[in-house]
């Protein structure tokens, strides 16, 4: 085993934030500067962004109160470069209800991608909201989606490996 | 062939701009489809489908080559565009340009695809 299990994480990053959309923007370009020089391809980094892309606007459309948190970390291990991204926001009970049925669903389902291709098709003949946005991130970032409440609290994580950037 | 009433949107993050030749319609989509692109994208997709129905098009392309990311509220709005096509009496045809350094729009544009298969081609633009 290499040393790197007990490594300082590449890059480790809390923010705690009043959620409004115009900040998602900045936030992806930050993101983007702080890992790319250790994801080894543009695939990866394209996943983890899509990933924290559809995390952050979940928390700006879905959050109440005026706090909501974000944690990104990466980490080097012997079998690659570990992604964790987590978003935590207070919701309203009827979003809070309808998260639960939707990561209930997809931590059931044993294809993500079969199970997003059926969201789809659901949600193609709905005018209202996407409802795609969480199934999204396993189906296209290949990340594992848990959620956990406390209270009115919605925690999300999402968690996947990528290729570390060798040094020349 | 009527003259196309389509004109382009968007501002500074997002933006869409058609281009008519012979009966193929080719939307240029530059930017970030975030969510101030939402309303945009959903509003101009049913513009393009009266569009397509009023000219009589063979093809409307969509040209992501210089389109960074798209998110899932403007990518369900190209669901329920490719669901009108397919459960309409006259269809055309739909085709996704992509640019191989952005690995987002081959991973979403499967699933477009998937949807519609018989309708939706996904061509990479090197």
């Amino acid at each position: 085993m290499t040393d790197t299990e007990d490594a300082p994480a590449l890059v480790s990053l809390t923010l705690s934030f009043r959620p409004l959309a115009n900040q998602i923007g900045p936030l992806r370009s930050l993101l983007s500067d702080l890992c790319a020089p250790h994801v080894a391809d543009a695939d990866g980094l394209s996943r983890l962004l899509l990933a924290a892309h559809e995390l952050l606007e979940n928390v700006v459309k879905y959050s109440v109160g005026e706090v909501a948190e974000f944690h990104l970390c990466l980490e080097a291990k012997a079998s690659g470069l570990a992604i964790r991204l987590r978003t935590k926001n207070r919701a309203a009970p009827e979003r809070m209800a309808d998260a639960r049925w939707r990561l209930d669903a997809l931590a059931a389902a044993h294809d993500p991608i079969a199970h997003y291709d059926q969201l789809i098709r659901e949600s193609a003949g709905r005018r209202d909201v996407s409802g795609l946005g969480l199934a999204r991130i396993p189906a296209e970032s290949e990340m594992e989606l848990f959620y956990a409440t406390e209270q009115d609290w919605l925690i999300l994580t999402a968690e996947g490996n990528t290729s570390e950037r060798l040094s020349e | 062939m009527s003259a196309l009433t389509l004109t382009a949107v968007g501002g500074e993050s997002f933006q869409v701009t058609p281009q008519l030749v012979d009966f193929n319609l080719r939307l240029v989509f530059s930017g970030i489809g975030d969510m101030n692109a939402t309303g945009v994208v959903n509003e101009y997709l049913k513009l393009v489908h009266e569009e397509a129905l009023r000219i009589g098009l063979s093809q409307v392309s969509c040209d992501f080559t210089r389109l960074t990311f798209m998110n899932s509220s403007c990518f369900k709005s190209f669901v329920v565009w490719i669901d009108t096509v397919k459960t309409s009496e006259i269809r055309y045809q739909i085709a996704f340009l992509t640019n191989p350094n952005l690995p987002w729009q081959r991973r979403s544009l499967e699933a477009l695809r998937r949807l519609a298969a018989n309708l939706v081609t996904i061509e990479t633009i090197a």
